[in-house]
């Protein structure tokens, strides 16, 4: 894509067919309203399209554009209802702005959907229902070395999906 | 001794991803970290993973257990209608500012009134209306062009006089008293006032549209063809 090229209506057809789900599974998340996401996709594409000129991909990708868009959407819409925007429970630090550790929330839920069936499962059944491998290794009728295997490898994806997602932790 | 490194790797990177999550038994702990000691490959995989084992408590089973969450499939066309709406009033504005560059200052006066009443009516002969937001608070101003479309209805709004900086929604009201939202757009002073949205109610159907600026809602009614609408343009306070 060339510095500025949002500027065509087929452009952001395109943007809205390669990122809308992404970014409406974020407003969602947000401000938990599927018509206030609705309205919060919408304006950040009519925004994007209105700057159209203004975006250059030699300074990032689309995408992050578009997300970078969208938090200021979803903090006016949130200023709007005088409701501050859905937090995530749990948290890394608590220092960390409310709405990037939705943002994190989110995209660690995006990736694990992204992830195998069987690694999303082991670390399912291990890690957020703590169930003892062995246990699950005979669950699932393979050896106990499988599902640490299995762990080991679904960590690794996960970290190659949310590295795809922009995370750069 | 390379080959050997390998082997060795292999037999313990297996137990890294229980590792990073803190699920190892003590002797395969021990045993491994006495190999992460010696080697800065698996010790560098280990961190890599250990920052993405401490991502998973934000993340919820039963959220992402379910399918990713999907807009409404006209959303899509709903954003090419706005933009292709706004799109059309840059391209007339642009029209505008022509006809007031060419001619003298009571001519483009003129030219600018006619434009103002007469090009929005001219569009293909279309059913447009007009709408006026009566009751409004002193200095106030709040104007309204809505267009048939097959999608459902655009709508021009005109503002002047609120705070810059309110985030305005807006809805068209239907027959049963259904709000159907338009979008929102945020008035800043100074700025171009006019805001070009839309709705998926049909305008034959549309009986008032509102419009929430800040704290304050204003509704007007809509005479579409077909529509019987003979409440007058009213405040509402919001609930």
């Amino acid at each position: 894509m060339q510095p500025g090229a949002l500027r065509r209506e087929r452009d952001v057809r395109e943007a809205y067919a390669a990122h809308s789900g992404e970014l409406y599974g974020f407003a969602l998340r947000s401000l938990g309203d599927s018509g206030l996401a609705e309205e919060a996709v919408q304006e950040t594409f009519v925004r994007a399209w209105r700057a159209g000129d203004r975006f250059d991909p030699q300074l990032g990708s689309l995408r992050t554009w578009l997300f970078a868009i969208l938090r200021n959407v979803v903090i006016d819409l949130g200023r709007a209802r005088a409701t501050r925007p859905r937090v995530a429970e749990g948290g890394i630090e608590p220092s960390v702005d409310p709405l990037e550790e939705t943002l994190l929330s989110w995209q660690v839920e995006e990736a694990m959907r992204r992830i195998g069936e069987d690694h999303r499962r082991v670390l399912v059944e291990t890690h957020y229902r703590g169930r003892p491998y062995s246990e699950v290794a005979a669950e699932l009728g393979v050896p106990e070395g499988t599902v640490k295997s299995r762990v080991y490898y679904g960590l690794r994806a996960l970290r190659v999906v949310l590295e795809e997602m922009g995370y750069e932790g | 001794m390379k080959a050997d490194r390998n082997d060795r790797c292999r037999e313990w990177r297996h137990l890294l991803g229980a590792y990073a999550l803190g699920d190892l038994g003590d002797e395969e702990r021990v045993g491994l970290e006495a190999h992460l000691e010696g080697c800065p490959s698996c010790r560098a995989e280990a961190e890599a993973l250990a920052s993405v084992a401490r991502l998973l408590p934000l993340a919820d089973p039963d959220r992402f257990s379910q399918p990713a969450p999907r807009p409404a499939a006209d959303l899509g066309k709903r954003i090419a209608a706005t933009i292709g709406g706004e799109e059309r009033g840059r391209r007339q504005r642009r029209r505008w500012r022509f006809g007031l560059a060419c001619g003298g200052v009571a001519t483009a006066l003129a030219a600018a009134a006619l434009a103002i009443f007469v090009l929005p009516g001219s569009g293909g002969g279309e059913p447009e209306q007009r709408v006026e937001f009566a009751s409004l608070p002193a200095g106030i101003h709040i104007g309204a062009t809505l267009q048939p479309h097959a999608y459902g209805t655009e709508i021009h709004m005109y503002v002047k006089g609120v705070r810059s900086g309110t985030l305005c929604h807006v809805y068209l009201r239907g027959p049963h008293g259904e709000r159907v939202p338009a979008g929102t757009f945020t008035y800043r002073w100074g700025d171009d006032s006019t805001a070009v949205l839309s709705s998926a109610l049909d305008l034959s159907r549309t009986r008032a549209i509102g419009v929430r600026a800040g704290n304050r809602t204003f509704v007007a009614p809509v005479h579409a063809a077909g529509a019987t609408a003979d409440d007058n343009s009213t405040q509402e306070d919001v609930t």
